[in-house]
């Protein structure tokens, strides 16, 4: 007695259940249902179906390495009945199992907590990217007109201010460019 | 009315499918292609006269498990989007039934290995001494991916 596992969905296939095919290699394919036979005579991947154990390994939804997993053998040889050792493994399934467990609820949480961190980023991208949705662009154009005025109003007065006007006799910047200074010189001088 | 009245039909069904689903016309599994590709490719290719298969078995596409009439036939078929498609299909390492023992979570489970598929060397070549051969991809260099796929052909002569 034996309970199998079923060749396309990996799940358990108690005594009495389910059917097998058996291929003209003699290679042994074990079914748990008729959804499931019909799947394989159909040539689906079980990788790529998505209620599938095997997908959920492969797409790397479940815990897929770890030491827990190398407990459960199928072993083809039968051992001597001793009363010491049933009792034993009966207290190391337990305890395997548990641990088993808490390993792959922490790898689903953390998983779960990876997807959280990209939906905040999203998140955050989505409303500066669409600002304008939320943030008319009217507002507070009446201040943004009035700060401009203000600023040209304080340009213009600074170009007044600016331009320092000075006054030169036309008949005294004759006399010293024939001595021979430049006009460089003079604005020296000036300074 | 003295005419037959016939219900007009809206399905036709899936009779057509379940005929090709049924068991005596089950062709040949994407894990035994795998093994023949590897163990046994040459003697598929270069198989000996048997008149009951179609071309007397002379022209067989070992990815496609399927017997031709004649060489051009066969080539043609090496441009087919269904030859192309069981190229690719067979790129990931087949599913056995260890991975689904391996996926309920007897021993860790390993991804399958992505290979490199390449259509198959002709008669003459087989004959010279090349083979079907089947390298794991390298994953690991995206960058020298593109070199590597270049460099195969050369590969395929050993």
């Amino acid at each position: 007695m034996r309970i199998e596992t079923c060749y396309f969905c990996s799940s358990k296939i108690y005594p009495g259940h389910g059917v097998q095919f058996v291929r003209n290699d003699c290679k042994i394919f074990k079914f748990c249902r008729g959804k499931c036979h019909k799947a394989f005579k159909r040539k689906k991947n079980p990788r790529k179906v998505g209620w599938t154990k095997a997908h959920r390994k492969w797409a790397g939804k479940e815990l897929t390495i770890d030491p827990s997993f190398e407990f459960e053998m199928r072993r083809n040889v039968p051992i001597k009945y001793s009363r010491e050792t049933w009792q034993k493994a009966a207290v190391a399934i337990k305890k395997v199992t548990e641990i088993k467990e808490r390993r792959e609820r922490h790898f689903v949480m953390e998983r779960l907590r990876k997807g959280r961190e990209v939906e905040i980023q999203m998140d955050v991208k989505d409303v500066q990217r669409n600002m304008s949705l939320i943030r008319s662009p009217a507002a507070g154009l009446k201040e943004r007109r009035a700060k401009e005025e203000a600023e040209e109003a304080a340009l213009m007065d600074d170009d007044l201010s600016e331009e320092k006007i000075t006054y030169v006799d036309a008949r005294e910047l004759e006399k010293r460019l024939e001595e021979g200074l430049g006009v460089e010189d003079m604005e020296m001088l000036e300074a | 009315m003295g005419m037959v009245q016939k219900r007009k039909k809206m399905h036709y069904g899936d009779t057509h499918l379940q005929r090709r689903w049924r068991v005596r016309n089950r062709r040949r599994d994407l894990d035994q292609i795998d093994d023949d590709m590897r163990t046994q490719s040459a003697e598929l290719i270069n198989q000996n006269v048997d008149l009951d298969k179609p071309g007397f078995a002379q022209f067989y596409c070992v990815h496609c498990a399927k017997y031709f009439i004649d060489d051009t036939a066969l080539q043609s078929h090496f441009h087919t989007k269904v030859h192309k498609r069981r190229l690719k299909a067979l790129e990931l390492e087949p599913y056995s039934i260890e991975e689904s023992e391996r996926a309920v979570g007897r021993g860790s489970y390993q991804k399958a290995k992505k290979r490199v598929i390449e259509t198959q060397p002709s008669k003459d070549e087989v004959k010279a001494g090349k083979r079907i051969k089947v390298e794991d991809k390298d994953t690991e260099e995206p960058t020298t991916s593109a070199k590597v796929t270049r460099k195969r052909p050369n590969k395929m002569e050993t």
